[in-house]
């Protein structure tokens, strides 16, 4: 099986602060991969570094076999992001915002097709700023498969969705998943990771403290459901 | 291409959509126009010439949405942009930074060619002026103006660090070469020792020349003020792709 991300001893400091210590890790291709950690543990620091919008202070990144800083603009062409945080330009329509996203690629998706089925379809001709959050948060995971892509990072991606709609992003990512797409996720949902990820790599305070499956999480932290094994794992005390 | 067509569109329809430069670089120099025109109407720039005061005061007068694309325009939504992580989401797609840069840069190019267009309508209907010089170096000179100034607002919301600075920088530049480049004030009616100074704005010199290919008349230095122009495009293009800042 051939390998879509490979990190090496990826170190990244803000001034004193160690975001990111020394972390190692592998994502095959076609499964998907999750990255935990409670907030500020440096998920997302690790994915900028991945995506070399960050520089990482050491270690090597290879992504598709790219190098993300020196070979930009050939590896995006087949990688789609979603950030935790989007913004977008203050007046922008839903339709604009994806046919200016879909133009910067060679083969891009059908963009109206992708939200018809994450339910945004009938919202293409209103402004973004006026969906509500949760559609805001499916039209940038829209955005993120825009590229037709190979790998795809979702950062946080069904924060602010009902349950039915998380559902339907997880139904949705698992079909992809069948056809070959890669995914990097973060998630605070452990119900979500469990339903979808093959691997997890859980971060606590910069360092990686766990590689494997949910269901070695499981074991190794001789918990029976996976959200207590991930906080066991991770070193956070829950108040009884 | 396809991806420079389709962002321009975009682009410039968000741009419209929020109506300040329609304002201050089509409309604003078209209410100049029209109050010096009802002041002067075709009445000679001085007594004995053969030009009138509003064929003096074109170039000038194109200046206005130059400045406004250029020094206010064009750096502030660069940074915006900047700021907003707009260009954060371009980061991660294949997008070269010239190529954007090169869109924003066109949008404004596009409201100085209109504000020219509709002052030259406006002005030839209303108070029959025209051009006594040459057409092709009288364009020639407004692009070479143009593309200068404008290169200097891409710079600027190239390099500054977020929209607060890139606004003040913006006014720094914006009101000073309005007022004293010769847009507003006539760059004649300048103290000697001022006139040295303001000089160096390359939109001083792109009056200097404009007026004098429109109206023909004899174009001692004309040297000068290319090399200013020219050197500024060359060097602001330059910085603003190299020290290119996603975020």
């Amino acid at each position: 099986m051939q390998t879509a991300i490979k990190v090496e001893q990826l170190s990244k400091s803000y001034g004193n602060l160690l975001a990111v210590d020394k972390i190692s890790l592998s994502v095959k291709c076609g499964t998907v991969y999750g990255l935990l950690g409670a907030n500020g543990a440096g998920k997302s620091t690790t994915i900028e570094c991945i995506l070399g919008t960050k520089r990482a202070d050491s270690g090597t990144v290879s992504v598709l076999g790219f190098n993300p800083q020196k070979d930009r603009r050939r590896l995006f062409q087949n990688v789609g992001v979603q950030f935790q945080e989007n913004d977008y330009q203050p007046e922008i329509k839903v339709s604009e915002l994806c046919d200016e996203t879909a133009c910067l690629y060679e083969a891009p998706a059908d963009w109206r097709k992708l939200c018809e089925q994450f339910g945004i379809g009938g919202k293409v001709d209103n402004a973004v700023k006026n969906l509500s959050g949760g559609e805001r948060q499916r039209l940038f995971i829209v955005l993120a498969l825009i590229p037709n892509p190979e790998l795809v990072f979702l950062d946080e991606l069904t924060t602010g969705l009902d349950a039915k709609a998380r559902r339907d992003v997880w139904k949705i990512l698992s079909e992809l998943k069948d056809n070959g797409l890669t995914i990097f996720l973060t998630s605070h949902f452990m119900d979500e990771v469990e339903a979808l990820c093959d691997e997890i790599c859980i971060l606590k305070k910069g360092k990686a403290v766990f590689y494997g499956t949910v269901e070695q999480a499981k074991k190794a932290s001789g918990c029976e459901k996976f959200e207590d094994a991930y906080l066991a794992l991770s070193g956070e005390v829950v108040e009884e | 291409m396809k991806s420079f067509v389709t962002l321009l569109k975009n682009e410039l329809k968000l741009n419209i959509r929020n109506m300040n430069m329609v304002i201050f670089a089509v409309i604003m120099p078209l209410v100049v126009l029209v109050i010096l025109g009802f002041i002067y109407g075709t009445k000679p720039a001085a007594d004995g010439t053969a030009y009138s005061f509003l064929e003096q005061s074109f170039g000038a007068l194109c200046c206005i949405s130059i400045c406004a694309g250029g020094l206010m325009g064009l750096p502030l939504v660069v940074s915006e942009y900047r700021e907003r992580k707009i260009l954060k989401r371009f980061q991660v797609t294949p997008v070269s930074p010239a190529k954007l840069l090169t869109v924003e840069f066109a949008i404004y190019v596009i409201y100085c060619v209109v504000s020219m267009l509709t002052l030259f309508l406006v002005a030839m209907l209303f108070w029959k002026i025209k051009i006594h010089g040459s057409l092709l170096l009288f364009l020639g000179s407004w692009l070479l103006t143009m593309v200068s100034t404008l290169s200097i607002g891409l710079l600027v919301g190239g390099i500054a660090k977020n929209m607060k600075s890139a606004s003040v920088i913006a006014c720094i530049l914006y009101f000073p070469m309005l007022i004293f480049s010769g847009t507003t004030l006539p760059f004649e009616v300048m103290p000697v020792a001022m006139q040295k100074i303001i000089s160096i704005f390359p939109m001083t010199q792109g009056i200097q020349l404009m007026k004098a290919t429109f109206l023909g008349l004899p174009t001692e230095n004309v040297l000068l003020p290319v090399v200013v122009m020219g050197a500024v495009i060359l060097i602001c293009f330059g910085i603003s792709v190299k020290c290119f800042k996603w975020e």
